[in-house]
């Protein structure tokens, strides 16, 4: 039988496009189907006031792997990624941390806290950059297969065993502890002082239903020190145009090597015949057939949505109902008609151009999660800030600024229920203006425009099941070789030519791209398409 | 200097005492020292109101290792154990009350009482913890692999080991690869519904950690306890304490109550030569086992600059926060619940996760619960036709917020009898009590910061316990051992950590 | 971004060159003028006066002072008497340098304490058991080196302190006109000089009581230009460059015990238990695999490399700090080692270099090939291994008042 297509691809995120032109650049026919009108799932640009382009959901880069940029050759495709060169924390006592790129202004900005950990960060970074190491053999491969008796996988994971087992007794304990300590605990070995360690916590906890002080928060900790491993100077940075700028950049690479892109075409379920995938039906009834189809949706909405339970063994049924997606962020963007400057350190400075961590102590935060556990949204959350528009003046109009708030604790399932999030939508929103208020005065003037983006609505706009930004928790069980689920690890599904390439695969979540690629390489080794 | 010993062993708990007793049968010339004037460290019985006892500060015996008591002969010795899992109840608030038997039949139609699907689920919990109670036995009754030594040979060895994991089958292997790291409540809610069970059942999870039931990894803590937990001692910890002092004593350890130790004496390569007392004395050894916790072992008995950074970094990191308070009661009539069976000695408040998160809440901002989780023990003696209830308390910090004042102690010991009578009527009863915080914990039983089992439960801290460089037993400094529960398999009434120490000192 | 030293307001009016450097967070003049060749000569001629406040400076005072220190140091610092420096590294626990620098006993419960890196955090993890007080001066102190044959002379100008006394390594407080400060006959020259301690609010006084007194003794402000050409011929290394800090390096090979940086003369084995003893008392037994060695670069041979091409020699008036290749010889098979820095010695009218070596080839007066490039092309050129210290004179070490170190 001949098919018009090799794969069609639901979904047009990141990882979605960068499957497509993996597959597109070796010759396949490949259909990606986006339901929205926009690209780039939640790594998306949209102008949602006149002259200002929001990145609407996802907002910082730090994690895309420079291996796709040189391969699909993005750069040339519009990728544009502009580092940024501070961390900045406003405090409410008046006083403020800033930390640089430049190591004597950071020692300086943190000795007048602590003076000894002002001098350990460097030891710090040192420990960290062995640990990236072991993390990026991890993150740039398939996970072994820990469930199969292969000679290949056992060889594998034998291989693994002896990177680690080579660190040492000590680096491998530490590598224990990185797993599976708190953020908070891990920070504990090296620095004292909380005004450091509340702002660096806080990256452990970024899309997680935890809080600082929950065990198995520490690795994401680990993100800041892999981009250094990259190759590259920093680790974060802005994309020009937006987070969709890169979006645009793979659908651009997709398109030059041949693929197909549809906007508006929203996909109602995979078409299942006899356990085989045999391509989609669409809302308005269109089928279409392909080869291979692949899922760039979060695992849930894959099995349960688009394959529907019927088509499901029990066993696999059972596990993907274990499969937790607990969404704990929103996110406010602002549209503001001159700088917004903080009261602490006031002025238009360099500290502006990096991210604002509203993250004042230990106990905020811990106490922003306290009220997530029950169920109602940080009546003063932690916010992680940034105003791309003084970076990338691209982005909102001369003078003009976008402040865009990433918030947490925001859960999905709020006590009254997911479904009355709308109700509570402008709280939140106010909630959020005014903390940031007691830091910027005159906040409220300045705003011309206000989005905010509950659970709630990630999941209906961005179809991202309860709103989890990462497609799925990132605990230890739910990662490695149980992403999304043992045994269906490795970019296969329990369907037949049914393939999955979000960030509910193996590495999971974060603009990496890793699963989008991995899940095309897998395919195409494993003569698939 | 007196006579010389082959081993000095510091403290006179069931650690310190299984050590000294494998060494002596064994051959060697030992002496164990205890600072206070009764062996038995945490598992001395205390008498904290007239006639009526403590068993202890922890009341479960249940863990204590088979081959532990056959070596010691304890059983000559006058332990007798009563051949089955004690019962547990777990009790809900307005008198609901599920009891965990031996007998699983038993314990599948109390549940069913309340539930039928939790009847049917625990069936299938413990043929689960039946398959895996093997694989966990064989981890916690071992000496951890040699980290620093490992070669690639050992790593396969490792591994292959690992793929024991397999002989499990593949199924339950799999199960236990994606239960291990979950939080209890995600591992209990994906099998139980009613509230009160999992509330209860999640106790020894979280008991010694700074956790709470949502917290990754306790799952891991809830199986090992699980597997390890098989029949108690009648009589609880004293008696265990009873005939360990008798099989030491038969076996010839020396045992000088009421001497504390000063100091850990090193000579000029760092390797011990023995101790000097409390009174200034000294005693000669080339070979000191302690049992004491690694922070007391290394900071407080060896002289500050003689020990490296790392050594020092790692131990003051081994994570011991204290969370536990222990509340005696003696009351002037036995205690009873209205669902209550006479032959049970252990009871386990919680009643649900809400209030078992609420309770944790307050530990990470120093302060203690309101409402508190209770672990109570009902078998500790008591004059005819009284009471004496031990009772952990969970969650009571060690550094509180304002201090332990006696204020603080009393809205302490109010709150958990507020708990308690919602459990059961016992107000009119109390005829004394005795309450221990943190500070009384590490003041009396010199634990780090109160710490029950000298160190969290937490993965980093298994196996790797309490640091790389001394998991073998041996520590850096040439001729010092630990044994105590600082040291694989952990805290809790085993003797492992003990046991496991002396084996190592043997081998050496 | 650097920050300003408190000598700032002079030193940015005499900068001429405009030529910073960022030396530990602050700005530090390279050169004053361009070249720097009158810099380098005041320090061998004359005087040169050089912004040292970028050093790390610590105070410990206490009766477990000196034995906190020597737990810490290579060397047993309760030996150190009071009035006197001395020079060391301090070390890991496995016996790797962490940084060097003096140790100044102002009084029996008093020391100073300099350093290339702030070791604030790494002394304090050594406090506990010892009554002591660790401070860290380094933003209150502000430093200079004078150093060169009139420095002494253009001292006793200005203060009260008996200079002619003052030995090599000693430590004196004086008084000058209105202020005191701490000098210590101490430097990275390898010359006569001295190094002198304030306040940072006497700084702009001690300056420009230093160049008004200099003027008959030609001073002259020096910038680290001149600085890393005399001490390339003193044979001074520099953390960073010579070695690294071993807290920093990500691996092993990049780590430096004292005996494999030529420092193993500073540390003393045999007392109370310090950092990295029984590494470095197991180091002593086996022996060392690396050493520093000094390099005599063959004059003729580079001449020749650049007559092939019709050119003059064209060594760089410079120091430089590169890492190049040393080799047996001239087929390049067997690489034994690598320069750190190097510079042409006006003075010697010598191109020579500093470089570590496997111990095995630690033969002086043997010939090594060192990479040269000339042209854009890779050749060797022979070069003698000597001891690493190409220019020492009496001065250096000589008190009038004959009171030796």
């Amino acid at each position: 039988m001949s098919q018009k297509y090799d794969a069609i691809i639901i979904g047009g995120g990141h990882n979605g496009l960068i499957c497509a032109a993996y597959l597109a650049k070796v010759g396949r026919k490949v259909l990606v189907l986006e339901k929205r009108h926009v690209l780039g799932g939640a790594a998306v640009s949209e102008e949602l006031h006149p002259g200002f382009t929001f990145s609407v959901a996802s907002y910082v880069v730090s994690l895309f792997r420079p291996h796709i940029i040189r391969e699909l050759n993005l750069a040339k495709h519009g990728y544009e990624v502009i580092p940024m060169d501070c961390s900045f924390l406003p405090l409410p006592n008046g006083d403020s941390l800033a930390r640089w790129a430049d190591p004597s202004r950071s020692r300086r900005e943190i000795a007048r806290f602590s003076k000894k950990d002002s001098e350990v960060y460097p030891e710090f970074s040192k420990v960290m950059t062995h640990m990236g190491k072991l993390a990026k053999t991890v993150i740039d491969y398939p996970a072994p297969d820990i469930s199969s008796l292969h000679p290949k996988e056992l060889k594998a994971l034998f291989r693994l065993g002896k990177t680690f087992k080579d660190l040492g007794p000590d680096l491998l304990h530490l590598n224990t502890k990185l797993i599976t300590m708190s953020a908070l605990d891990f920070l504990d070995l090296w620095f004292e002082s909380e005004v450091l360690k509340a702002p660096m916590s806080v990256s452990g906890i970024i899309g997680t239903f935890q809080g600082v002080r929950s065990p198995g928060t520490a690795y994401v900790l680990l993100h800041h020190y892999m981009g250094q491993l990259d190759g590259a100077f920093r680790s974060w940075g802005f994309s020009k145009g937006g987070t969709g700028g890169i979006s645009m950049a793979c659908a651009n690479a997709a398109k030059s090597f041949g693929a197909e892109i549809r906007t508006e075409a929203s996909v109602d379920q995979v078409l299942v015949k006899n356990g085989t995938a045999q391509g989609v039906i669409l809302e308005n009834g269109d089928e279409l057939t392909a080869k291979t189809v692949i899922s760039n949706l979060d695992p849930n909405r894959t099995y349960l949505k688009m394959v529907g339970e019927n088509h499901l063994e029990d066993d696999v049924l059972k596990e993907i109902n274990r499969y937790k997606l607990r969404g704990s962020s929103g996110k406010v963007n602002l549209a503001l008609d001159r700088v917004p400057e903080f009261s602490c350190r006031p002025g238009v400075g360099e500290h502006l151009k990096g991210d604002v961590a509203i993250a004042p102590s230990i106990d905020y935060l811990e106490k922003a999660f306290d009220q997530a556990k029950y169920g109602e949204f940080s009546t003063r959350p932690y916010i992680n800030a940034v105003i791309p528009s003084l970076t990338d003046p691209s982005v909102a109009p001369p003078g003009k600024h976008i402040l865009s708030c990433f918030v947490q604790y925001a859960p999905y399932h709020i006590k009254e229920g997911a479904e009355n999030w709308p109700k509570h939508r402008d709280a939140f929103g106010d909630t959020v203006v005014d903390t940031m208020a007691e830091y910027i005065p005159g906040l409220k003037d300045m705003i011309l425009y206000k989005q905010v983006l509950t659970p709630w609505d990630l999941e209906q706009q961005m179809g991202l099941t309860e709103g989890n930004i990462f497609q799925g928790e990132l605990t230890l069980e739910q990662l490695l070789f149980q992403r999304p689920l043992a045994g269906y690890a490795k970019y296969k599904t329990s369907i037949n030519k049914l393939w999955m390439c979000g960030s509910g695969t193996h590495p999971g979540g974060g603009i990496m791209g890793a699963g989008g690629e991995l899940c095309a390489k897998s395919m195409l080794e494993s003569r698939a398409v | 200097m007196s006579k010389k010993y082959d081993t000095i062993v510091i403290g006179g708990g069931h650690n310190g005492l299984t050590a000294a007793t494998v060494l002596a049968k064994k051959g060697q010339k030992v002496v164990l020292l205890e600072r206070r004037s009764v062996l038995g460290g945490i598992g001395a019985g205390e008498e904290f109101h007239p006639g009526h006892w403590s068993a202890g500060l922890l009341h479960e015996t249940g863990s204590i290792r088979q081959h532990a008591i056959n070596e010691l002969d304890l059983k000559k010795h006058g332990l007798v154990t009563t051949g089955e899992r004690a019962s547990v109840a777990m009790l809900g608030k307005k008198g609901k009350c599920i009891t965990l038997y031996n007998d699983e039949s038993r314990t599948v139609e109390s549940i069913r009482k309340y539930s039928e699907k939790d009847a049917e689920a625990y069936k299938a919990y413990r043929s689960f913890i039946n398959k895996i109670t093997p694989l966990i036995r064989d981890i916690m009754d071992q000496a951890p692999p040699d980290l620093v030594k490992m070669g690639n040979k050992d790593l396969w060895q490792l591994v292959k080991k690992g793929l024991g994991l397999k002989k499990l089958g593949k199924a339950t292997m799999m199960e236990f690869l994606k239960v291990a790291p979950m939080s209890v409540q995600d591992f209990l809610d994906e099998r139980f519904e009613t509230e009160f069970l999992k509330a209860g059942m999640a106790g020894p999870a979280i008991y010694g950690s700074f956790t709470s039931p949502r917290s990754a990894y306790t799952t891991l803590n809830l199986l090992i306890w699980e597997c390890l937990s098989t029949e108690e001692i009648v009589g609880g910890p004293q008696n265990l304490i009873a005939s360990l002092q008798k099989a030491a004593e038969q076996a010839g350890v020396e045992i000088k109550l009421n001497n504390s130790v000063k100091r850990i004496l090193l000579d000029q390569d760092r390797k011990v030569k023995g101790v000097q007392l409390g009174n200034g004395e000294e005693i000669e050894s080339n070979v000191v086992a302690s049992s004491c916790s690694p922070s007391e072992t290394f900071f407080n008995l060896i002289e500050p600059n003689q020990i490296e950074y790392s050594l020092e970094h790692g131990i003051e990191h081994f994570r011991s926060r204290g969370t536990t308070a222990k509340l005696m009661l003696a009351l002037d009539k036995p205690f009873t619940l209205d669902e209550f069976e006479n032959e049970l000695q252990f009871l386990r408040t919680g009643n649900s996760w809400l209030e078992m998160e609420k309770a944790y809440d307050p530990v990470k901002y120093r302060n203690f619960s309101n409402e508190p989780i209770l672990d109570i023990y009902l078998g500790g003696k008591a004059p005819e036709g009284h009471g004496s209830l031990s009772i952990l308390v969970h969650y009571a910090p060690y550094e509180l917020e304002g201090g332990w004042t006696d204020q603080a102690k009393k809205q302490l010991e109010e709150n958990v009898i507020e708990t308690l009578v919602q459990y059961s009527s016992i107000k009119g009863s109390i005829i004394g009590s005795e309450l221990l915080t943190p500070v009384d914990l590490a003041e009396r039983y010199n634990l780090p910061f109160g710490h029950i089992f000298h160190g969290e439960h937490a993965v980093d801290q298994m196996l790797t316990r309490p640091i790389p460089s001394c998991m073998q037993y041996k520590t850096p400094i040439n001729g010092l051992y630990l044994c105590g529960s600082g040291s694989h398999p952990g805290g809790g009434i085993t003797c492992m950590p003990g046991y496991l120490g002396a084996k190592a000192i043997l081998k050496n | 971004m650097p920050i300003k030293t408190p000598f700032f307001p002079r030193t940015s009016e005499l900068c001429d060159s405009m030529q910073w450097k960022e030396w530990a967070g602050y700005y530090a003049a390279s050169s004053y003028g361009i070249p720097h060749d009158a810099e380098y000569f005041a320090f061998r001629n004359a005087a040169g006066l050089l912004d040292v406040t970028p050093l790390f400076k610590y105070k410990v005072t206490g009766p477990d002072a000196a034995k906190y220190l020597s737990r810490i140091m290579v060397r047993n610092i309760e030996k150190l008497k009071v009035g006197r420096v001395t020079y060391c590294c301090w070390c890991t626990e496995d016996g790797k340098v962490v940084d060097d620098g003096t140790v100044m006993r102002r009084d029996e419960n008093e020391f100073f304490v300099t350093s290339a890196d702030p070791c604030f955090s790494w002394f304090s993890r050594f406090l506990r058991g010892y009554k002591v007080e660790l401070e860290d001066i380094s933003e209150k102190v502000a430093g200079l080196a004078l150093q060169g044959p009139t420095s002494r002379d253009i001292l006793k100008q200005i203060c009260d302190a008996p200079m002619d006394e003052l030995a090599f390594f000693g430590l004196t407080k004086a008084k000058a006109e209105g202020f005191e400060m701490y000098i210590s006959r101490t430097g990275y020259t390898g010359d006569l000089g001295f190094e002198l301690w304030v306040e940072n609010e006497h700084a702009l006084k001690l300056w420009d009581s230093l160049m008004s007194a200099g003027k008959n003794y030609d001073i002259r402000p020096a910038g680290i230009a001149a600085l890393d050409m005399v001490r390339v011929e003193a044979g001074l290394i520099l953390k960073d460059v010579d070695y690294y800090n071993a807290l920093h390096c990500l691996i092993e090979d990049r780590m430096s015990s004292p005996y494999e940086i030529s420092l193993g003369w500073t540390v003393n084995l045999d007392r109370d238990p310090f950092n990295g003893q029984t590494a470095l008392k197991a180091e002593k037994e086996r022996g060392s695999s690396w050493c520093i060695v000094g390099l005599d670069i063959n004059w003729p041979e580079i001449e020749k490399l650049y007559n092939k091409h019709g050119l003059p020699p064209e060594i760089g008036s410079s120091a430089w700090r590169d890492s190049i290749p040393i080799y047996t010889d001239s087929s390049k098979e067997t690489q034994i080692g690598y320069a750190t820095s190097g510079t042409w010695s006006p003075i010697l009218k010598k191109n020579i270099a500093l470089a570590t070596i496997e111990k095995k080839y630690e033969k002086y007066g043997s010939n090594v090939q060192i990479e040269m490039t000339v042209e854009h092309k890779r050749h060797t050129v022979s070069a003698e291994i000597c001891k690493p210290q190409f220019f020492n004179p009496e001065r250096k070490t000589s008190t009038p008042n004959n009171q030796k170190s």
